[in-house]
């Protein structure tokens, strides 16, 4: 069986065993950690396509997600579909992202990832001033509210966007962005145009963090309108990429279990010390292991093949 | 091998989570513990008023406990109570997951709040969709109570409490000496649009005229041109609700700009003693309406202070008297319901009659608790009561002295 192949059946398998997973409980709580975990693989993967495959890092992430979520809020609570509400809003910020793109991406390094700051921060104090309301749902919707359709929301976004973003890595299109993130001025010298690639990946960003937007604006009962504009968004996606394996398709997954996860389990035994202690985890994971927990997979292996050869094992 | 070792660490990481969620108890025999929980912020922007209301929590569940629990009639015997406290980290998103995990996985009776309206507008439908009792403590937001939820209370002052009360104050000052003309700032978010339209009306009603009335951007720095304006307009009484750090130095610019209002009332940021500490004399005269003062005489102050004095070496903070209430509110509701039905638990929460220590308290309909509103004066570096003179620890001061003469 070929490696891609293996790989569609082993993501599938991953994602039909998920999918049970509310068939098998019907505690809130897990559905919740679960759905909080798909929603950072989207964040993460959204934000590892522009700056982990592009190079491009973008820390006005938020700005798309909070545009994602206005759109579908306003819209679905305006009593339009969900489906056409939720679409609108990841399209609402690929036109955003593509407005500010075509100067910003004439930025490069700092520059561009202090443009893109700047830029979240400046819509996130607008929204706030413009809709400075509580964004709460209308009580018949609270009525009828229920996570299940929430989670399963979460579940297909999370797995589109990985397969996108494993179809895009594997595509002559994503060897081009990588070319363009190691070496610019290379790429174009051999053909690729780079303001084209940073722009199309910059497009898929902003669709799917707005989608990821629009996803928290159907789970979320109430939060202020500028919350989701707000920048711990943008970072929650870069650490998590960064913690799992940045410019890998497994990191952000990795790194979205272990943000979660860990972050539940310390805030519930230690809930005094417990952003001590995760931080501390964190800065460890950085500085051991430079390339993310991906890099913690590959040396295992290492270790255990090693072990293999040593005991004459082939 | 690569893919299984990728999903053996994710494999690591779910199974650890959800081993760490535990086993929600479903037995029908007495509990060990009453459960009760609070996802509240002890770190964040509001972390501080987060601890202020965990201090209130802990003393009040160790001074029930000492006496055995609370008497819960179905099991004919006392049983002590168990808080869950978990840390929100001043987030709304995660606040949410909080209280779904106290519901699902401590089996909570009642949920306990913490401090800041952003926090508690997104706890109220959690509570609403579970079902649960949910005691909100450090807000003044009043249209959360207006969406017909039937398990939110609050035995804290809320946005009219404030506003009536505030002119009230004002008008109890002699015919002669009354301030004119009112000038307010107040912050672009629900709590501060709801109680700036209310000072409005207020400020007609009591005949002080219709009042100047700036919006205050958010993570505003520069108070000058609405410092300048009200200076302009001639306000005699400053209303305004910044935060702590947007009060200071919304104080220290009216000082640089020589604007000397004779009356200067501010929600939220002089409630903590870092006002004092960060202005000095400068913060002196400046009103507040807290919630609550460790000065007051109720039943239970004394006790409460002492405890408070034992732990922290200072009597109780602002916030730690609400959420002490709230505790007692709770026990008693849960001795009168005699079970720990939820939502028999709500009903004796909605009749709530009794003493506690910040006052007399009932509920309204809309779960509003009716309380006593206390409005509270920065007087040489200390806080002290000054309004209504029947509980006042010190009179009002006024007219506010000049700068020029301070």
């Amino acid at each position: 069986m070929s490696s891609h192949r293996k790989n569609i059946f082993l993501g599938l398998g991953i994602a039909i065993l998920l999918a049970l997973v509310p068939l098998l409980t019907k505690r809130n709580d897990i559905i919740n950690i679960m759905v909080l975990i798909f929603l950072y693989i989207c964040l993460a993967q959204s934000w590892n396509i522009l700056a982990g495959y592009t190079g491009q890092v973008s820390l006005g992430h938020a700005a798309f997600f909070g545009l994602g979520a206005i759109t579908t809020r306003i819209l679905w609570v305006g009593g339009y579909p969900f489906l056409m509400a939720f679409t609108t809003g990841g399209l609402v910020a690929v036109v955003f992202a593509l407005i500010v793109g075509h100067p910003a991406l004439r930025l490069r390094g700092i520059y561009f990832a202090i443009g893109t700051l700047g830029l979240a921060q400046i819509l996130k104090i607008t929204v706030g001033n413009i809709l400075p309301t509580v964004a709460d749902l209308p009580g018949d919707y609270i009525a009828t509210y229920n996570l299940i359709p929430r989670y399963y929301l979460f579940l297909i976004l999370a797995v589109i966007m990985v397969v996108v973003v494993y179809l895009v890595g594997h595509s002559k299109l994503g060897l081009g962005m990588v070319a363009v993130r190691e070496d610019e001025e290379a790429a174009e010298a051999s053909g690729v145009n780079p303001f084209r690639q940073k722009m199309i990946s910059l497009a898929i960003s902003s669709f799917f963090a707005g989608l990821a937007g629009g996803a928290f604006a159907f789970y979320q009962v109430s939060y202020y309108h500028d919350l989701p504009f707000s920048p711990t968004w943008t970072f929650d996606a870069l650490l998590i990429t960064f913690v799992g394996g940045v410019g890998t398709i497994v990191g952000p997954i990795i790194g979205a279990f272990f943000y979660a996860i860990f972050r539940e389990f310390f805030a519930r035994a230690f809930p005094e010390l417990h952003v001590f202690i995760f931080g501390t985890l964190f800065i460890l994971v950085v500085l051991l292991l430079p390339g993310g927990l991906v890099e913690a997979v590959s040396r295992i292996r290492r270790l255990i093949r090693a072990k293999k050869t040593d005991t004459g094992f082939s | 091998m690569r893919k299984i070792s990728i999903i053996a660490v994710s494999g690591i990481f779910l199974i650890m989570g959800l081993s760490s969620l535990g086993l929600a108890a479903s037995t029908k025999e007495a509990p060990k513990t009453i459960k009760v929980g609070s996802s509240c912020s002890l770190t964040g922007p509001f972390g501080s008023g987060g601890a202020m209301c965990k201090a209130g929590y802990d003393i009040a569940i160790d001074d029930i406990n000492k006496k055995g629990g609370v008497f819960v009639k179905e099991f004919n015997k006392k049983i002590p109570l168990e808080l869950f406290l978990l840390d929100d980290e001043s987030n709304m998103t995660l606040t949410v997951s909080r209280m779904e995990t106290l519901y699902s996985t401590n089996d909570v009776v009642a949920y306990l709040g913490g401090f800041s309206s952003p926090i508690h507008a997104a706890q109220a439908p959690i509570a609403e969709k579970n079902k649960v009792p949910f005691l909100m403590v450090g807000t003044y937001l009043y249209s959360v109570h207006q969406k017909g939820y039937k398990y939110n209370f609050s035995p804290f002052p809320k946005s009219p409490d404030c506003a009536k009360a505030v002119f009230e104050l004002l008008d109890s000052i002699a015919a002669g000496q009354k301030p004119k003309k009112a000038a307010i700032f107040m912050e672009k978010a629900p709590v501060g649009m709801e109680l700036g339209d209310m000072w409005k009306s207020e400020s007609v009603k009591h005949g002080y005229g219709e009042p100047l009335y700036r919006d205050q951007p958010r993570e505003m720095k520069d108070f000058s041109p609405l410092i300048m304006a009200a200076k302009a307009e001639g306000a005699e009484i400053l209303l305004t609700g910044p935060t702590t750090p947007e009060g200071i130095t919304m104080t220290k610019q009216i000082k640089e700009l020589d604007y000397n209002p004779k009356f200067y009332f501010a929600y939220r940021a002089p409630d903590p003693i870092a006002w004092g500490q960060a202005l000095g004399k400068d913060g002196d005269y400046v009103v507040l309406g807290p919630g609550w003062n460790s000065g007051l005489k109720f039943p239970g102050v004394k006790e409460l202070n002492e405890s408070h004095m034992k732990k922290f070496n200072r009597p109780a903070d602002v916030m730690t008297g609400p959420a002490y209430a709230c505790i007692q509110v709770l026990a008693h509701a849960i001795e009168k319901a005699g079970t720990l039905d939820r939502a028999k638990i709500r009903d004796a929460i909605a009749s709530t009659n009794m003493m506690t220590v910040i006052g007399p308290l009932t509920f309204r309909p809309d779960g509003t608790g009716v309380v006593v509103y206390f409005c509270v004066q920065w007087q040489k570096g200390k806080q002290e009561v000054i309004f209504p003179k029947q509980y006042a620890t010190a009179p009002f001061i006024f007219p506010m002295p000049k700068w020029s003469e301070r």
